[in-house]
């Protein structure tokens, strides 16, 4: 008997492994060999030809091409300028958004509903859209600034301006993902708790600091986790406003890659700069994280 | 009675469109006897209805049968990689922008159209555009001179001088003859924001590249010494570039709009079909829209010479063509076919007929016949003119990477982010490292004063 229990166990032990094997090919399959094909690619020069592919292993000639790209650096800058600015604005505009609105006696419903439109629009559709509006001689803007008597802004053709111009059609795209996320997290803040504060003479701007704000950090960290992981990524709306333009002012590190890898055909190169930008990803996240628990109370 | 009229038109309409439709039909196209079914790969771009108006009528006429991929303008190269790079093309003949081409011709990826038919000779009418179609092999350029015919040209796209006859008739001005009349010209035409003098292309890469390559040619700049020799020295940097690259900034900031740095052909397009440019320097390809009512403001006031002459009295122009090649990897009788598709293609009445949709005809028998006097064809003398001097560029297998570098350092100059000069010296620097990884022959000269 007790034989026959033992055996069970190792029976049921080895099936409870080998049922695990399904999910573990999964994941080798779709996710470590691409990322190991993608470190096999960033050390080697590939070339296309009809004999087929030939690769060869060149990791110092690729790490002097991304010494010598001289584009690098000012995507590096743009693209930290952008994720701060971006992400820093939608978590700000989210959340006030999210407390006006939890905090509305009716047409709640209605206003998330609306809310979420922007996120269902194709980045593609996005940019065509924003281009229009932002067009110098037929854009809606510079028409209403003439029907006002103002000069015209030359939105996307000035160095110093183009990429604030992306930012808003970003943050037009991504407050509505904040809001959606905070509104739920708000909505779900323990009444007895606000009332308490309430009842003990706690100002909105203290309620808001020493209460809210707290319960809501789960949240918080969540969108700006989604947030900022997303806006290290952009590409399709910049591609269609500027193409990195003028000049390198617009220039994001996806822009730039897609540029190595699809026009100049460079897939060693272009690996080692997509390495390069997740690295980047993860050590922003790293430092984000440790920043959030050096601030905790 | 007004419906009943509005009926009797439209039948006749109806009756008329369907004769022609018969007439063309029954042309004299080459016969090509029974081919198996291809399939296309081809952009959307300004000239694709007229090309499928003509696949139409090949399907009439031989029953043939031709399916048509179309795919936009950014999807269309990496469609044609995965189709070369596979066991088997799904494509049995690809269009491509030809400055994509050298990939293909020096990958291997296209079957040399003589070695699918020993026959096959293009008639001398077809325009060379450069030998933009050829390829030698050992040279790693585009040339018939020991090279081999890859592809020919389906579409050949050169820039053309755009003005508003009305507007400069009325000012008293002749049709720019060189860049400083066209400067000339937009002094007394500016009037911003109603009227700009003159737009091209500012923004960054491909379309600076493009159109400022014409006013470098027109200054006997170049970007390498003479490729065509294996001497790639760079001279991106010499003074005549220079005074290309002050020329055409000037143009660009005295004569556009304030966002010329940003100015794509869309948008240059868009200026003078609604009327608010005086003159402008846009692709042949564009002249049809221009004549659209339902897209144009300016329907028969646009007029078109050839590129104007540069202060050193040369003409310049770039050739942008679309080439069709059949992929490598595709079979035999599928290869047979599409060749068969391109030998009709290229008759006569098969040219006639595409002009006659929209199209650029790759004949200069065409250009002479009698589309040539109907006023909707009025592009065709300073087409055939600019393709006396016209030039393919980038013609060698670094073409895309030297673009890149360009389209960059041009339009930082022409936004200010660098001097003229610095913007030269640069992209000799980097087009020179370009050519010496790939093991060319090359150099660069001294820096320009910065």
């Amino acid at each position: 008997m007790r034989e026959n229990s033992s055996l069970t166990l190792v029976l049921n032990r080895t099936f409870r492994h080998w049922s695990l094997l399904p999910a573990v090919a999964l994941f080798v399959a779709l996710t470590i060999y691409p990322v190991a094909n993608l470190f096999r690619m960033s050390v080697s020069t590939i070339e296309f030809a009809q004999a087929g592919e030939a690769w060869t292993f060149t990791p110092l000639r690729n790490l002097a091409l991304l010494r010598a790209d001289e584009v690098v650096p000012a995507a590096v800058r743009n693209t930290l300028i952008f994720v701060v600015a971006a992400v820093a604005i939608e978590m700000v505009l989210g959340l006030a958004l999210a407390i006006i609105v939890a905090g509305a006696a009716r047409g709640k419903g209605l206003i998330r509903t609306v809310m979420i439109l922007p996120i269902l629009v194709p980045p593609v559709a996005i940019g065509s859209i924003w281009k229009l509006l932002y067009n110098y001689d037929f854009g809606i803007f510079n028409q209403t600034l003439a029907a006002l008597h103002l000069p015209p802004v030359n939105w996307l053709g000035s160095t110093s301006l183009a990429l604030w111009s992306v930012v808003i059609v970003d943050v037009w795209h991504w407050v509505p993902f904040v809001f959606l996320i905070l509104f739920a997290a708000v909505e779900a803040l323990p009444v007895d708790v606000l009332e308490a504060a309430r009842v003990d003479g706690a100002t909105r701007w203290q309620l808001l600091r020493r209460v809210m704000l707290p319960l809501l950090r789960p949240a918080i960290v969540v969108a700006l986790l989604f947030r900022t992981i997303l806006a290290f990524k952009v590409f399709d709306e910049v591609f269609l406003l500027t193409s990195g333009g003028p000049g390198t002012s617009t220039e994001l590190v996806t822009l730039h890659l897609y540029k190595v890898f699809f026009d100049q055909n460079q897939l060693g190169y272009g690996s080692l700069l997509s390495l390069a930008l997740i690295a980047a990803i993860v050590a922003f996240l790293l430092v984000g994280r440790q920043a959030v628990r050096l601030a905790r109370p | 009675m007004i419906q009943h009229a509005r009926v009797i038109c439209t039948s006749f309409l109806v009756a008329a469109l369907g004769l022609s439709a018969a007439a063309i039909a029954q042309k004299p196209f080459a016969d090509v006897g029974k081919q198996p079914p291809i399939t296309i790969l081809i952009g959307s771009t300004p000239w694709y209805p007229a090309f499928e108006k003509v696949v139409g009528i090949y399907e009439q006429q031989t029953g043939n049968k031709i399916k048509l991929d179309v795919v936009p303008f950014g999807g269309i190269l990496e469609k044609a990689r995965n189709a070369v790079r596979s066991g088997q093309s799904p494509y049995d003949l690809m269009t491509l922008d030809t400055q994509w081409t050298i990939e293909f011709y020096d990958g291997g990826f296209l079957s040399p159209l003589k070695e699918i038919d020993a026959a096959f000779e293009l008639p001398k009418e077809v325009l060379s555009y450069g030998d933009s179609g050829y390829w030698n092999a050992q040279k790693r350029w585009r040339t018939a001179d020991g090279g081999k015919l890859m592809a020919y040209t389906v579409l050949g796209n050169v820039q053309l001088l755009y003005y508003r006859g009305d507007v400069l008739k009325q000012a008293g001005i002749a049709p720019p003859k060189t860049w400083d009349d066209v400067l000339a010209a937009c002094a007394k035409l500016n009037e911003p924001p109603k009227m700009y003098g003159f737009v091209a292309r500012g923004e960054k890469g491909n379309g600076i590249r493009y159109d400022w390559q014409s006013v470098m040619l027109a200054e006997r700049a170049s970007v390498a010494k003479d490729p065509a020799a294996g001497d790639y020295t760079v001279t991106i940097n010499s003074p005549q570039a220079k005074a290309a690259l002050d020329l055409y900034i000037d143009l660009l900031k005295r004569c556009g709009p304030p966002n010329y740095g940003s100015l794509g052909q869309g948008d240059v397009i868009q200026l003078l079909a609604t009327g608010k440019a005086a003159m402008g320097d846009v692709v042949t390809a564009a002249f049809a829209s221009f004549e659209d009512p339902n897209k144009s403001a300016v329907v028969g006031k646009l007029d078109t010479v050839a590129l104007p002459r540069g202060r050193s009295g040369a003409n310049g122009a770039v050739i942008g063509n679309w080439n069709a090649g059949i992929p490598k990897n595709a079979s035999d009788p599928q290869k047979k076919a599409a060749l068969s598709f391109l030998r009709w293609f290229v008759t006569y009445d098969a040219q006639h007929a595409f002009a006659e949709n929209g199209g650029i005809p790759n004949r200069s028998d065409v250009f002479t016949s009698d589309l040539a006097k109907q006023p909707r064809f009025r592009w065709m003398p300073a087409y055939l003119e600019t393709q006396k001097f016209a030039q393919q560029e980038l013609g060698y297998a670094e073409g895309a990477q030297v673009e890149q570098v360009l389209g960059l350092r041009l339009n930082q100059a022409l936004i200010g982010e660098m001097s003229s000069a610095k913007a030269l010296n640069t992209a000799a620097r980097e087009i020179e490292d370009i050519f010496r990884k790939s093991g060319r022959k090359t150099g660069t000269l001294p820096p320009l004063p910065e």
